[in-house]
């Protein structure tokens, strides 16, 4: 009778330690996208990495999309350097601390698409514009970012991953607009589309406050100049 | 004979043929009545289909009653769905509203019809565009998923047979992508959603 409660309590905390082991190797590390981007293979190997660092130290940062990205990549006929200048547009943005997962999920619906890899760079590379000219355009209007737990400077100050979704969301929507055939000189309805989008994800994924401080703040002419940014 | 005679005769004769006959007819009426009131005649479906289109009051009747039966079955069946999904008005007409589950993401479901399809499936940014699979367990052409989706945005397409199919009826909106059409759906959220 021991023995058998014995025999089950080492079942249970070695099922415990299967379970922990099993998370600790789902965890996605720096060596998982050296490894990745070996298999590209990337020109400059040092500076993806370091982006990947970056990337990683980042709460909103969507790793195993990533990785998922590059092996999918590395999996098509394309020349190394088509594959190298696609992946660029998104170590650029982890450089520079922009919000990725747009660029991440626009590549894999391209691949998933069979869309050629020069014309999915493109793609990115207009809307990596976009997320640079949004996230700038909000720090004009005084809409910042904090990192979490840092002190608050100003009421505008938004912690970091909220900041960065509506970064996200406003270059995603004006991406989506021009990439349908829109105008960028349309600044009342890029505002439309806009509004709809954030107030659409309003007590979803966006708070509200902040939906109405950027609501209050972007101007049509704002986002007009944005969007041509992306297209001179 | 006299002519006077030949004709009091036939006069008289005449005069005896009524009477009689006109006894025969007395309550003639009462008695068709209460023969066709016994008498219930058997209608095809033919007669049924004139009796329902005659300008009659029994036929009139007989519409009634059918659109009376036909609103009845589709109120059953309209309860029957919202309390098995609920329905929501939203800006794109009326859709089956996502159950909540304990984790806090949502149901979603996914339906097409796609009649004679060999393979459905849904690729979107919830599953990174790895095709899931729909399944048409009755085999009646209307292919079902339900996603468990957590509060967000979501652009997806569906696969028939290879074919991508961007325009799904149940979309909030639709984006063009690569020079192709994507649904999109929200999930929780405010007034768009």
């Amino acid at each position: 009778m021991i023995r058998s409660k014995c025999a089950a309590a080492a079942g249970g905390v070695i099922l415990v330690l299967l379970a922990i082991g099993t998370a600790a190797c789902a965890e996605v590390s720096v060596s998982d996208f050296a490894e990745a981007f070996e298999s590209i293979p990337v020109s400059d190997l040092g500076r993806f990495i370091a982006a990947a660092e970056l990337g990683l130290s980042q709460a909103d940062f969507p790793a195993s999309q990533t990785l998922q990205l590059i092996g999918r990549l590395a999996a098509t006929a394309h020349s190394p350097q088509e594959k190298e200048a696609l992946l660029l547009n998104i170590v650029i943005a982890m450089e520079d601390g922009l919000p990725v997962d747009g660029l991440v999920t626009k590549g894999l619906e391209g691949l998933a698409r069979a869309v050629s890899v020069p014309l999915i760079e493109q793609s990115l590379h207009q809307r990596l514009i976009l997320i640079a000219e949004t996230r700038d355009l909000l720090y004009a209007k005084g809409i910042f970012s904090v990192e979490p737990g840092s002190p608050q400077s100003v009421p505008t100050a938004l912690p970091t991953p909220r900041f960065n979704l509506l970064v996200s969301h406003i270059s995603d929507t004006l991406a989506d607009y021009l990439e349908g055939g829109g105008s960028p000189f349309e600044g009342e309805t890029l505002c439309q589309e806009v509004r709809f989008r954030l107030t659409s994800l309003e007590g979803a994924t966006l708070v509200a406050a902040d939906v109405d401080l950027v609501l209050k703040r972007v101007e049509p002419a704002d986002l007009t100049r944005v969007a041509l940014s992306a297209v001179t | 004979m006299r002519t006077e005679d030949i004709e009091g005769i036939l006069r008289d004769t005449l005069r005896q043929e009524v009477t009689e006959a006109t006894d025969g007819l007395l309550g003639l009426e009462e008695r068709i009545a209460a023969e066709l009131g016994e008498r219930r005649p058997r209608l095809r479906i033919s007669d049924w289909l004139r009796l329902l289109l005659a300008p009659t009051r029994a036929g009139r009747i007989g519409q009634l009653s059918v659109v009376g039966a036909t609103a009845a079955i589709c109120l059953l069946v309209g309860v029957f769905v919202a309390s098995q999904f609920g329905l929501d008005r939203t800006s794109s007409g009326i859709r089956l509203t996502p159950s909540q589950n304990a984790d806090g993401t949502q149901e979603i479901l996914f339906v097409l019809p796609a009649l004679n399809a060999d393979d459905v499936s849904v690729v979107g940014t919830f599953n990174a565009w790895e095709p899931t699979a729909l399944s048409d367990e009755d085999d009646d052409g209307i292919w079902t998923a339900s996603i468990p989706l957590p509060p967000g945005r979501y652009e997806y397409a569906f696969i028939i047979d290879g074919r991508w199919w961007g325009q799904d009826p149940l979309a909030d909106e639709y984006v063009r992508s690569y020079g192709e059409y994507s649904s999109v759906r929200y999930v929780g959220g405010g007034d768009g959603a």
